[in-house]
């Protein structure tokens, strides 16, 4: 089925390099005219020479004979041993997945029994009973390795015939081992081959640790443990004699591993990549000293610019300005990819490793009224402004708390970071934090774990845990999405209570795509589009008269009344078709312009820049706006 | 938490009852007499007064169910009977023997939890670093090398070439301390090593997924210390899945310990297996193999308490 010119690549090498060891020993005529077991006393020992490039064993034989007809041996026993296993464990599986009821349970338990048993005693046990020998060999690795074969089938033929398109087929009425032959078998045939590599690496080590024993195969017929246990007593003398066994035997194992390996990485690509606990890279070059000059103002981002790692790629945030003052709440809106999150991501010092900044400055002002730019600080002073002077909440309640620990020590842990504090008063702050976001029962409640709560509720702890060094900035990334619509006009209440009571100006800076949310609670709305600020002004100017085209298609796509408006959890918006597109698939002139339904020809050469309105209470990014300067779009037209 | 702890020690108790039936039934099941079949060497049989004599003394002639119930109920009492070849007590032997096998084993297993978990840790941290790169890559090759090829090859360089350590044997501690602790190295090693391999691989495995999860930022967030972000909310939670792994792969580091107490000359379970094997005396296999099955048993148990210690979710289910 696999043609040559799919083949993954990474596969090649492994392929060959196994494909290699196997062929070998069975080529061991056209290497060698030598009889592995022919003994010559006289030349025992014999150093390499040209007729015998390995030299010869103890008893005189030809050890190049000997590695290659033992390899013969060794991989004929392991490779028979674990295609019965893999055919017999498969047969099993299916049958077990199949029938369901006892079959299922032998299926699942027989693997535990097994598991209990080194492998290597029970094959001793049984040579106990039938004496050594390949036959008794084959027999002991296909018994011990069968169960794991039937496991891994059994449960990976439940997850697929419980897919859509095998429920149909079966509606369709398909016979039952047509969908086993046509879409189960195919479909474990990727985990199958891993556990059969696996199983023969495991039984080559069994079959040469055993007849290392001298309970394996048995001499005078070459095998490799047997060469080894040979060589033993003469290593002195003679250290060829060990490390050639040893090096053809941990080369085959490490062949047959290394092709596992890439095998699995190749059906399961996971990778490595994603979040990296390292360093977060800083721009090269520091900017000038931060200042805010308004006390009034608690963070200033200017010109954000953010890239991916990768070199050459297009920002995703390109120009990002934003002014966060106390006693304020600014909603931060657009569609899942515009880059809202980053950009709050980065003022937390939270941006993912494959992201950095490369222009423009963070500025905030700490408790303590000194300003620094968040982009520039190491690592320590950057620990202690987190949780601080900023604090986050997130998204997803249900995973965002640690669910091994106890929600005290989690509180405990947020406090006494910041504070010199003893637990037992930290403690008794938590405590008054839960009380703050309406958890009843604080004192009791405080002890349980994460998995014992509501969404609710751990959200609720979640924003107890961001106030708890009182900061400055507070930032809310959706933090209502992922809960039911009662609870989340809880939340939305209890942050703007906590807001007004707050006593030292707490700037709220709230991230959402649902301006229902926003209007009830918002004073600023900045609405995103594609790594840019299309839209800024007091939320009730824009949301009542928005400018642009694209602010005015997200409010027409909020559902009428107000129950579904809160219910409403896509990203998508149903008035304008399409989705954002992806920073390297950017049109040239506005970036909105292929969504836009009132797009003209200039649109597509002139990128407009943030045109502010005359009272300078609001901006917008379209050359159709009433803010844009007259004579913008002729002038640039006739330029073009 | 005691009904978890009470549920998991019948679930024990009846792997242990699964595993000696199982191990009773095969002397049922092998073909032919089985007084016979032991006695048999090669090609020659023995004289029927010994097989008569053989199927006395190890019940044969008795009825199976009869058989089967004094095999369980003698089990239980740590009674495994005596040895065909001597008639001595295969109790006093193991209790003798056991002791040294356990030692190598929990020598070998602090050595692997002492290199690998920091390792490991520092590689699924920075996975695709240069670190991680070299240490993975070493993983690999020493994953392939099976234990007792390790154990021929560390004789060779340790003890032949450097002499630095004995190649084996085995001095009582109270009779040479220091020697005793000489000789324990190199085999302690070799299991260790090979333990280790499996543990980096299992801690870089989970502290890679534990370091992608959402409480890890939100950590991160609270500003806490990377040390402790580290060792709390990424270690900790990874430390469950570790030792169960750990706890699954010990099966195979008991069946090394076999090969490795072989190489060195070390007077553990092993030599009585191996020596029993060869001598077809298979009440002694049988009380060894149970033994073992019992420990891993009793250490997977005792990981299960640990790790419902460790993580609430499975101390609620």
């Amino acid at each position: 089925m696999m043609s040559v010119r799919n083949f993954p690549k990474r596969m090649i090498l492994p392929s060959l390099f196994l494909a290699a060891l196997i062929i070998i020993p069975f080529a061991a005529p056209l290497i060698t005219a030598d009889d592995p077991v022919k003994i010559a006393v006289r030349y025992r020992l014999a150093a390499p020479d040209l007729e015998h490039w390995l030299g010869r064993d103890e008893f005189g034989r030809d050890r190049l004979a000997r590695v290659l007809y033992g390899g013969q041996v060794s991989l004929t026993v392991a490779f028979v041993a674990t295609t019965i296993a893999c055919i017999i464990g498969t047969l099993f599986g299916l049958v077990g997945a199949y029938f369901r009821g006892p079959s299922e349970f032998v299926t699942s338990r027989l693997s535990d029994i097994v598991l209990c048993f080194p492998p290597i005693l029970l094959a001793l046990l049984v040579v106990t009973l039938f004496g050594p020998g390949s036959v008794t060999l084959v027999a002991v690795l296909s018994v011990l390795y069968f169960p794991t074969f039937a496991r891994i089938t059994f449960s990976e033929a439940l997850r697929v015939t419980s897919l859509d398109f095998v429920e149909a087929s079966r509606a369709l009425g398909t016979p039952s081992y047509r969908i086993v032959l046509g879409t189960v078998l195919p479909n474990i045939a990727g985990p199958l081959s891993v556990q059969y590599s696996l199983t023969a690496a495991a039984a080559i080590t069994i079959e040469s640790g055993l007849s290392f024993l001298g309970l394996g195969v048995v001499p005078p017929a070459p095998s490799w443990g047997q060469m080894i246990r040979g060589a033993r007593q003469f290593m002195n003398q003679d250290p060829l004699g060990i490390m050639i066994p040893c090096a053809a035997l941990v080369l085959t194992i490490y062949a047959i591993n290394f092709f596992c390996d890439r095998l699995r990485d190749t059906l399961d690509p996971k990778g490595t990549s994603g979040s990296s606990m390292d360093e977060v890279s800083k721009p090269k070059s520091r900017a000038n000293a931060p200042t805010i000059k308004d006390p009034d103002v608690v963070a200033v981002i200017n010109n954000l610019r953010l890239e991916t790692a990768h070199f050459g790629t297009p920002a995703v945030i390109e120009d990002v300005s934003l002014t966060l003052r106390a006693n304020q709440c600014t909603a931060l809106v657009g569609e899942s990819g515009s880059g809202k999150s980053l950009s709050s991501l980065a003022l937390m010092g939270l941006l993912p490793g494959a992201i950095r900044q490369v222009g423009g400055t963070l500025q905030l002002r700490r408790k303590s009224d000194e300003v620094v730019d968040l982009g520039f600080l190491d690592a320590r002073r950057l620990e202690d402004i987190r949780g601080n002077d900023i604090a986050m909440i997130f998204q997803e309640p249900m995973t965002s708390l640690n669910p091994i620990h106890k929600i005290s020590d989690q509180m405990i842990e947020a406090i006494t970071a910041h504070r010199p504090m003893s637990k037992s008063d930290a403690r008794a702050h938590a405590i008054a934090l839960l009380k703050r976001v309406g958890m009843n029962d604080a004192e009791r409640r405080i002890d349980s774990y994460p998995d014992q709560m509501s969404g609710g509720m751990r959200q609720r702890v979640m924003i107890g845990m961001a106030l708890s060094c009182e900061p400055r900035l507070l930032i809310a990334d959706e933090p209502t999405t992922a809960l039911d619509v009662t609870i989340q006009a809880e939340i939305i209440e209890l942050l703007q209570t906590l807001r007004q009571d707050q006593g030292n100006g707490l700037s709220l800076l709230f991230i959402s795509h649902n301006l229902g949310v926003v209007a009830d609670i918002a004073d600023r709305v900045a609405v995103m589009y594609s790594g840019l600020i299309v839209e800024e002004g007091p939320a009730a100017q824009i949301l009542r008269d928005p400018h642009h085209p694209y602010t005015r298609a997200l409010i027409e796509s909020m559902p009428s009344s107000h129950e579904e408006l809160n219910s409403a959890r896509g990203d998508r918006l149903p008035a304008i078709s399409g989705t954002p597109p992806l920073p390297s698939a950017r049109p040239s002139g506005c970036t909105f312009r292929d969504r836009c339904p009132i797009a003209l020809p200039a649109c597509a050469h002139i990128r407009p820049a943030l045109y502010p309105s005359a009272d300078g209470e609001r901006a917008v990014r379209c050359l159709r706006a009433p803010e844009a300067p007259a004579g913008v779009m002729n002038h640039q037209t006739e330029a073009a | 938490m005691l009904a978890f702890i009470s549920r998991r020690m019948a679930a024990a108790v009846a792997m242990l009852l699964v595993i000696g039936t199982i191990i009773f039934s095969l002397l049922i099941i092998v073909p032919g007499d089985p007084a016979e079949l032991l006695l048999s060497t090669g090609g020659g049989s023995a004289s029927a007064e010994a097989i008569a004599n053989l199927r006395v003394n190890m019940g044969l002639d008795k009825p199976v169910l009869t058989q089967y119930v004094t095999f369980l109920y003698n089990t239980a009492r740590l009674d495994f009977g005596t040895s065909i070849v001597d008639n001595g007590s295969i109790s006093s032997v193991i209790a003798l023997r056991l002791p040294r096998t356990l030692e190598i084993i929990i020598a070998g297993t602090i050595f692997a939890l002492l290199l690998a978990i920091p390792a490991g840790t520092a590689a699924g941290l920075r996975a695709g670093g240069k670190f991680d790169i070299a240490a993975s890559a070493i993983n690999a090759l020493l994953t392939s090398i099976p234990g007792f090829v390790l154990g021929t090859l560390f004789i060779f360089f340790f003890a032949q070439v450097l002499g630095w350590l004995p190649a084996g044997g085995y001095v009582a501690f109270a009779a040479n301390p220091m020697q005793h602790l000489q000789m324990l190295v190199l085999p302690a090693l070799t299991v260790g090593l090979h333990l280790a391999t499996i543990v980096f691989r299992m801690t870089r495995a989970s502290v890679l997924e534990m370091r992608g999860h959402d409480w890890v930022r939100t950590a991160v967030a609270k500003g806490l210390r990377r040390k402790r972000v580290v060792r709390r909310h990424i270690l900790y939670n990874a430390l469950g899945p570790i030792i169960t792994v750990v706890g699954l792969q010990l099966g195979i580091l008991l069946g090394s310990t076999v090969l490795v107490e072989f190489i060195y000359n070390w007077p553990g379970l092993s030599g009585l297996l191996v020596s029993a094997v060869e001598q077809r005396d298979y009440p002694t296999v049988r009380a060894v193999i149970l033994t073992v099955a019992a420990i891993f048993i009793g250490i997977n148990l005792v990981i299960d308490i640990l790790s419902s210690l460790l993580d609430p979710r499975i101390r609620l289910q």
